[in-house]
């Protein structure tokens, strides 16, 4: 095998890292800082946009409103029962993450994982910061600066996802916000500035989790960046003379293998890597991708934008650094790489992922803006009055969306001669029963529910409470429920 | 030990140790990450030190703060009980008819009442207030021995039935088993069961053998037709509720040899703004009188 027998020719040599990545240009890097671009953008002003709900509600577009228990995205508005449609879409997301793992590694670490963005960021201004001053003492401070600016631009970020923007800097400065709000931005400042002073690619190599079990995620079909070994080795200067097999690539592999292992060594020849190092160097986490796939690698493509600049320059093909699926080395040649969709792993989780996305997508589509319940109450499951009639007692919970709903009318379906009250005794029982639905839009109340002596069933009998809208005459909410006699 | 071995292509050292041909090196921990272990072992000694943390051969050692979780749980009783100071004070200061024509005041008394019931009350009452016949009364019925408003409750929580208490609610039915014969008993049982029944009309029951016994012994408490008094805490023997049974057995048995319940009384059990949440709170409960 010709690739192997070149592989390891060229001993490992210590690789000096700098400080700070050097910068690069390509395809990756422009794909890199326009979704950082985007994704900061949003994190940045999302809290800002506004939303009109009328009166009584916030009109900000993205709300996460702690003290009243509600989130509101856009249209959307989600309380804590609505919960199972947050977790159906943390379970789509961790699927999708599943499906872009085997499909193309660690895609979500290169590009979207807020470490890497952070981290892009802090690099972009570091290096602007030494090119515009130099190194030195002055160009410490001000990256301390910087970094702590950004650091407090992300805490108080944060923080207006959960209270107005528009006032957040005013009663941050005026010490009238409240205290937790101090304390996010203490918290997010402190812990984004550690990281961008300390941690950056530590991070991914020692705190991270998913480096650790993307292993079991990945395989040789999966599409991760590979240094194409078959054609760079042996490393070599520039002046050495390239492997005869390289030259022409047009000729059968099997001819390749032939010549190559006659004339490898009966004078200095190389392959396409001039062991420049350049791919170490812009590397976020300093891996050396040419010993093969690991660990540290996040898939973030720099090295294959530096390492096609080199060959330009060397007026060689690019891609000896590519995104390619790893079993495609068995077979060298200079083909275009291949994703490989289909595979059972990676349909089941792309399939999956799509299940879980389309049930939570019909869980927001679906939500009920009115919603209620009557629990009916088993100690004492029936209450004999003194007249003779029974009653049964409900707590009812009512809950709703709408700013305009002020009453509602409560009647119980297939209980003929039901009366109804609720345990405030504010009015005498009634045949359909009128409640007014406060401004906390939610209700939780005893309802009572008697029947007269003649009409109470012996043991259970089901029934339907319906609740309808007075002025519109629209039925809200169909619960059903059962009534309990005395059984003699 | 054999002799460390260099590998050549890290520069560590490897241990020494070889798996099926993989050797391990003895690479190092990260510095931070070795700081970071000191210091949690410098913390868990600083937490040994301040806090209770382990057995002496004469006692505990106490720590150097003097922290119990004994401590702690009165500290944070007593921070609840500050917190709803002004609630409590509000509580105390309202009419107790007023409390529930005021929402937040009545949502604090309900809330509390129902801890307090189901702390105190539940284990005769039941935690839904059902109370248990033969035993102890239904609270979210609509019959009330003594009065359903909220400062009648107010006032048997405060002070009790037969409890002792110089201001309990006090009243005593007379055994007839003596006087009366089993017959008269039987027949007195009959009359009173008519009361409640829609069937018997007024001249039939008027002229039921028991119904001279009822006005002669009786009457003067129950009322002519039954219809009970609260004064004496008489119950009402003219509706469908019957406190211990209304079976004809279980009425003889009650002229016969009445049961009377006692109810502790919980003034001096409990603070007045308990007491107060407590009436309010089973006068919620769907049997209380306006």
């Amino acid at each position: 095998m010709p690739a192997t027998t070149f592989q390891g020719l060229s001993p490992a040599r210590a690789v000096v890292r700098p400080d700070i990545p050097h910068a690069v240009r390509g395809r990756f890097r422009s794909i890199k800082t326009v979704l950082a671009g985007l994704m900061l953008g949003f994190f940045f002003l999302a809290p800002w946009l506004r939303w009109e709900r009328g009166p009584a509600l916030p009109g900000q577009a993205i709300l996460f409103d702690l003290p009243g228990r509600r989130l509101f995205v856009f249209g959307l508005e989600f309380w804590p029962q609505d919960l199972p449609i947050a977790v159906g879409l943390m379970i789509a997301g961790a699927l999708a993450l599943f499906f872009a793992t085997t499909l193309a590694g660690r895609v979500w670490c290169g590009f979207a994982c807020p470490q890497t963005v952070w981290s892009d960021l802090f690099f972009a201004a570091d290096r602007l910061i030494a090119r515009l001053v130099g190194k030195g003492a002055l160009e410490r401070r001000l990256r301390t600066a910087a970094w702590i600016s950004i650091a407090l631009a992300t805490g108080v970020g944060f923080t207006a996802f959960f209270i107005d923007a528009p006032s957040l800097p005013g009663l941050l400065l005026s010490g009238r916000a409240p205290a937790i709000a101090y304390a996010t931005v203490l918290v997010l400042t402190g812990t984004t500035w550690l990281l961008a002073a300390y941690a950056r690619e530590r991070v991914c190599l020692h705190m991270c989790p998913w480096p650790r079990f993307q292993a079991a995620l990945l395989d040789r079909q999966s599409f991760v960046v590979t240094y194409q070994d078959w054609r760079g080795e042996p490393r070599g200067r520039k002046r050495d003379m390239l492997r005869p097999d390289l030259a022409n690539p047009g000729r059968t592999p099997g001819l390749i293998a032939l010549v190559a292992d006659a004339t490898a060594f009966s004078a200095p020849v190389r392959g396409d890597c001039i062991d420049c190092t350049r791919c170490v160097t812009v590397c976020p986490t300093g891996v050396d991708i040419r010993k093969g796939l690991q660990m540290g690698c996040i898939g973030c493509g720099l090295c294959i934008d530096a390492c096609n600049e080199v060959m330009a320059r060397l007026e060689r093909p690019a891609g000896l650094i590519r995104f390619d699926v790893e079993s495609a080395q068995a077979a060298p040649g200079f083909a275009p790489p291949r994703l490989d969709w289909l595979r059972p792993k990676a349909l089941a989780f792309g399939l999956a992922a799509l299940l879980a996305f389309g049930l939570s997508g019909y869980g927001m589509a679906t939500l009920a803006d009115v919603t209620a319940h009557a629990d009916p109450q088993r100690n004492p499951p029936f209450v004999r009055l003194s007249d003779g009639s029974v009653r049964n007692d409900y707590a009812l919970r009512l809950a709703h969306r709408r700013a305009e709903l002020a009453r509602v009318v409560i009647h119980a379906e297939g209980l003929d001669g039901a009366q109804l009250r609720l345990g405030t005794l504010d009015r005498p029982p009634t045949g359909a029963l009128t409640v007014t639905v406060g401004a906390g839009r939610s209700l939780d109340e005893r309802l009572l529910v008697l029947l007269p002596r003649d009409a109470a069933p012996h043991g259970r009998r089901d029934f339907t409470l319906v609740l309808t809208d007075p002025a519109s005459g629209e039925e809200l909410a169909r619960v059903p429920s059962y009534f309990w006699g005395p059984e003699s | 030990m054999a002799a460390p071995e260099r590998d050549h292509l890290t520069g560590y050292n490897t241990t020494g140790h070889e798996w099926d041909g993989i050797k391990e090196l003895t690479t190092p921990i990260p510095h931070w990450w070795v700081t970071v272990f000191l210091g949690s072992c410098f913390v868990a000694l600083l937490y040994m030190w301040l806090f209770p943390s382990f057995a002496t051969t004469t006692g505990v050692f106490r720590g150097q703060l003097g922290w119990t979780s004994r401590g702690q749980f009165a500290e944070e009783v007593a921070a609840g009980r500050a917190a709803q100071a002004e609630w409590r004070a509000r509580l105390d200061q309202t009419p107790l008819e007023e409390i529930e024509a005021n929402p937040d005041l009545r949502r604090f008394a309900i809330a509390g009442g129902r801890a307090a019931f189901n702390e105190n009350c539940a284990p005769c009452h039941g935690v839904g207030a059902g109370g248990q016949i033969g035993q102890f009364p239904t609270l979210i019925d609509d019959d009330w021995l003594w009065g359903g408003q909220i400062a009648e409750i107010h006032q048997t929580v405060r002070f009790g039935i037969r409890s002792g208490h110089e201001e309990t609610r006090d009243s005593l039915m007379p055994a007839f088993g003596d006087s009366l014969s089993a017959a008269e008993i039987e027949q007195v049982a009959d009359y009173v069961l008519s009361f409640s029944d829609p069937q018997a009309s007024e001249a039939a029951s008027n002229a039921m053998p028991g119904a001279a016994l009822f006005q002669q012994n009786c009457a003067a408490c129950h009322g002519v037709r039954g219809e009970g008094s609260r004064e004496f805490g008489a119950p009402k023997l003219n509706d469908a509720i019957w406190l211990y049974g209304g079976t004809r057995d279980a009425i003889k048995r009650q002229i016969a040899h009445p049961r009377m319940g006692m109810m502790p009384a919980f003034a001096a059990k409990l603070d007045d703004a308990t007491i107060r949440m407590l009436a309010v709170y089973v006068h919620t409960l769907g049997g209380g009188e306006r």
